[in-house]
């Protein structure tokens, strides 16, 4: 069984520490998407799962056995990364096989992996061609079935979509959804594009600065993200954050005025004590607030530019003190042209943050 | 030891091997030879001797001078000469571009013994191909072998054929890194060709072209076999003694080691001290 | 004011009327060298002007062999370039691939050395490597004398590691996870991927080696160990011997390099000019 366990894992680049022990179980089987803003140190820890990098501190293991100081190649990993790396002097038929034929393995085993891989991602027509001749989606499953040949515990990939165009991508991120049904393996996957994240991950490690800043299954992040960068960053069009102020509590709930909207007041219920005058953050994702008939509090915007995608609409309100809320609307034509929007906040979809960007509950 | 250093040093072994016998052990005991006295054997320590008669050979002297000479007239010439056919070479209007180019880069992969032999002949006085052209438009025979300052041109001129294509394709590798919407935007701006060659191209050009200035001043320092072989043993009468032929004169036909060696190093160190200050004075200003 | 066709007209002819007679002039000595090749020893030595080739290029070659022996030492040439050739590449490519893949211990002093020796003049090394070669070792008139103290050569180390250090990291490190030892990563993907680049440099290290004139004339004084252009650089300035042959002997030397120029242009430039763009 080979899930891969991380404990008080760090990395030190001289005397700069880019990975700030990181504590992780993937299990068997797994499909795991680490995600977070480039420089989080996503792909450095991918590499050092690889052993592609030295680990300064702590443990990885992979099914059950600690392989800091393992040989990548002995570690049953198999990595597919972002430019492909596909060798370019060889044909896709000797890319696939090249690891293999290095490491003595019997003739006939070989080319039953090979084709095997090959049907999987149906590749076989290319076998001869070199990787110029290749489109970029056809590079990438050359560079996933490279990954397959080796039969590991663990697949790797580092970002492995963002070459390509917004169609093949989505093509790529099915297949690789579809392949992961049939093969079962352990995967550790690497993005900074939440879409992904979201429809590939059965949990998903959001990193920031080196840090893990969340883990949970994509709609556990979506529902109840637990800081204001996990919530900021799960959910597209981002959440709408506002600057707000305590102006009452009870116990088990607390109301709060917002700096900036005609002085909204929501009363929202948490555990937390507060005082009156703390300052809080409130968020609302852009598809959770409510039409002018709405439950919760009200609020009237001017609209500054609204996007018309069809089904929905995108209203961009800027405040007069400069901050941007982003409404979703569903589409209707009555709206359009409006200068000025009613819209409602309801309280079971508001969170709050504390001034330190952790969620009040 | 950690494993990339190891690995490293497994593949750079062998290099750093040869380098080590065959460059970093000559050089200790090239210093060490030069402070030895090896006109006789056994050869003995004697700080002084080589360094002493060198401060004070007219025939080191000679030979440094006439260096200079051709350093001072054939380096700038030839650099010059190399800029204009690298921008020549560039245009787009050129025609037969190829064999334009294998014309002036032709020489650069020809020996310098071959070459030697034939400049010899072509300029030889009596018969040579050279005097004879020139009779045609009434110029008197010019005696290349006798006469110190014909003999001094014809070495300058032998090096400068030999090596300008040369300098002339790596400035025209530099010329091809300007960015060609540069000068679009200069001629968009009215500035004429002339004035995008001088404020444009040359200001870019000029770490390349200080690079070939300190090749070829390395290069000069070390002139030998035109010398040796074109005029006759840097004849007439020493007029053409270079360092190198000096040096060779030393070292391999009066097998005075330790003397050949103080000069090696003297060479070494003028040809240093030049490539630094061509350095300085072609520094970024800032 | 003119209009802009005329002008390209005029820029047209001027640079023609400066390039075409410069090229010419710079041509002169290679086609003097093959018409000399070719003239009898009287026609060379006459008064008239003699600028264009004739038939007796066997009979000259024919001098030529009867005065040194040169078809031996072409041979010995074409082993010494060869073999130094296929040395040097090796060499320089696997520390060019160290400096440029692995961050190690003294990485910068080996690479400040290399650097260092570009601007020391040869001269300085050259008495002591005769001394140790010829009289320590007494190893004077041999394919070792003649191959392997030139092999030091840091313009080809600074080439490659260009050239491996251009080439997508991430490309080893899928070879790294596959397993592939890492002499093997520089021999199956580095090396095959530095193609190009190392075309270049054969061409400019056989260049090297096939003119270098130096050292050969140095260690060697046997004549069935001489390099060709020793040998015919004994005949330069000796009073009985034939011009003409002398010529051949320079055509031999230079047309098989000015033809591999012709062929093979591109790799030229491109290693002439990485040497100096560093």
């Amino acid at each position: 069984m080979s899930g891969v366990t991380l404990s008080n894992v760090q990395k030190r680049f001289g005397a700069v520490e880019v990975i700030h022990g990181v504590d992780l179980t993937v299990d068997d089987g797994e499909f795991v998407v680490f995600v977070g803003p480039s420089g989080c140190g996503k792909s450095t820890l991918l590499r050092m799962i690889a052993g592609l990098e030295d680990i300064s501190g702590g443990e990885i293991s992979i099914g059950g056995t600690t392989v800091n100081d393992v040989e990548p190649a002995d570690r049953g990993i198999a990595m597919v990364f972002q430019s492909y790396a596909l060798y370019p002097h060889m044909t896709v038929e000797q890319n696939l096989s090249f690891g293999l034929r290095m490491n003595g393995k019997p003739r006939d085993d070989i080319a039953r992996r090979v084709t095997k891989a090959a049907s999987i991602l149906q590749i076989e027509p290319l076998l001869a061609r070199r990787p110029k001749q290749l489109s970029g989606g056809q590079r990438q499953r050359v560079a996933i079935g490279r990954a397959i040949v080796r039969e590991p515990d663990v697949f790797l990939f580092d970002e492995p979509l963002s070459n390509l165009d917004a169609e093949l991508r989505v093509q790529m991120r099915v297949e690789i959804a579809r392949l992961h049904k049939e093969l079962g393996t352990t995967m550790i996957y690497v993005t900074h594009d939440q879409t992904e994240a979201m429809t590939l991950a059965d949990k998903i490690v959001v990193l920031r600065d080196g840090r893990v800043e969340q883990v949970g299954a994509p709609l556990d992040l979506y529902d109840d993200p637990a800081n204001r960068f996990v919530a900021g960053f799960v959910g597209s069009p981002r959440m709408n954050f506002m600057a707000a102020k305590v102006v009452d509590t009870t116990p088990g709930s607390v109301t709060i005025e917002t700096d900036n909207h005609g002085s909204a007041r929501l009363t929202l219920p948490v555990r937390q004590a507060f005082q009156t005058g703390d300052a809080v953050t409130l968020g609302i994702r852009p598809e959770h607030f409510g039409g002018p008939d709405g439950d919760g509090t009200r609020l009237t915007v001017n609209v500054d530019v609204a996007e018309h995608l069809g089904a929905t609409s995108f209203v961009y309100a800027n405040m007069a003190t400069g901050e941007q809320l982003i409404i979703e609307r569903e589409q209707s034509r009555s709206e359009m042209g409006k200068t000025e929007l009613t819209i409602t906040i309801p309280p079971a979809r508001a969170y709050l943050f504390d001034s330190a960007g952790d969620r009040i509950r | 030891m950690r494993a990339t250093t190891r690995t490293a040093y497994g593949f750079l072994t062998p290099y750093l091997l040869i380098f080590a016998a065959f460059w970093v052990w000559p050089i200790i005991y090239s210093f060490y030879l030069s402070f030895l006295s090896t006109r006789v054997q056994p050869w003995t320590f004697n700080p002084t001797f080589n360094w002493g008669r060198l401060i004070i050979d007219p025939a080191f002297f000679n030979a440094f001078k006439n260096t200079m000479i051709i350093l001072v007239i054939q380096v700038p010439v030839m650099i010059a000469l190399a800029t204009l056919l690298a921008v020549l070479l560039n245009s787009h209007l050129l025609k037969a571009r190829g064999i334009m180019r294998f014309a002036f880069f032709a020489p650069v992969v020809v020996g310098e013994v071959a070459y030697a032999a034939v400049f010899r002949l072509m300029f030889q006085a009596d018969f040579g191909v050279i005097n004879k052209l020139l009779a045609l438009v009434g110029v008197a025979p010019i005696s290349w072998s006798s006469n110190p300052t014909a003999a001094m041109a014809l070495i300058i001129t032998a090096v400068t054929w030999r090596w300008v294509g040369y300098n002339a394709i790596i400035i025209l590798s530099g010329l091809q890194s300007i960015p060609e919407d540069v000068y679009e935007a200069a001629t968009l701006d009215k500035v004429s060709k002339t004035r995008q060659f001088f404020f444009i191209t040359l200001p870019l050009l000029r770490p390349i072209i200080l690079v070939c200035v300190v090749l070829s001043v390395i290069g000069t320092m070390q002139l030998f076999a035109e010398p040796f072989l074109i005029t006759n043993r840097g004849g007439p009468g020493g007029a053409t003694e270079t360092l190198g032929l000096f040096l060779y004169r030393q070292g391999f036909t009066v097998l005075n080691f330790g003397y050949a060696s103080a000069v090696a190093y003297t060479i070494a160190a003028i040809a240093i001290v030049i490539s630094v200050i061509n350095f300085w004075l072609g520094r970024d200003p800032k | 004011m003119r209009s802009k066709s005329q002008t390209t007209l005029l820029r047209t002819v001027g640079l023609h009327a400066v390039l075409v007679p410069l090229a010419l002039i710079w041509l002169f000595p290679i086609w003097m060298m093959i018409v000399f090749s070719t003239q009898p020893e009287n026609a060379i030595f006459s008064s008239n002007l003699v600028l264009l080739p004739s038939d007796q290029f066997a009979n000259n070659f024919a001098l030529l062999q009867a005065d040194t022996g040169f078809l031996r030492t072409v041979f010995v040439s074409i082993v010494v370039a060869t073999v130094y050739t296929v040395v040097s590449v090796f060499l320089t490519s696997m520390a060019g691939w160290a400096l440029a893949r692995y961050n190690f211990a003294g990485k910068g002093v080996v690479l400040a050395i290399i650097l260092g020796t570009l601007t020391l003049p040869y001269f300085v090394v050259v008495i002591p490597q005769f001394i140790m070669v010829a009289r320590d070792f007494g190893l004077g008139n041999t394919w070792f004398a003649l191959i392997v103290p030139p092999l030091f050569n840091s313009l080809g180390v600074l080439f490659m590691r260009q050239s491996f250090s251009m080439m997508p990291g991430e490309l080893f490190d899928a070879a790294r996870v596959e397993g592939v030892k890492e002499w093997q990563i520089f021999l199956r993907v580095a090396l095959p991927m530095a193609r190009p680049t190392i075309a270049a440099l054969c061409i400019i290290l056989f260049l090297a080696s096939w003119n270098n004139y130096l050292w050969p004339l140095l260690i060697n004084n046997r004549p069935d160990m001489m390099t060709a252009p020793v040998a015919l650089g004994s005949l330069i300035g000796l009073t009985r011997v034939s011009w003409g042959g002398i010529m051949t002997g320079a055509v031999v030397l230079t047309l098989p390099m000015l033809f591999a120029f012709v062929v093979l242009q591109r790799h030229f430039v491109a290693g002439i000019a990485a040497g100096a763009i560093k």
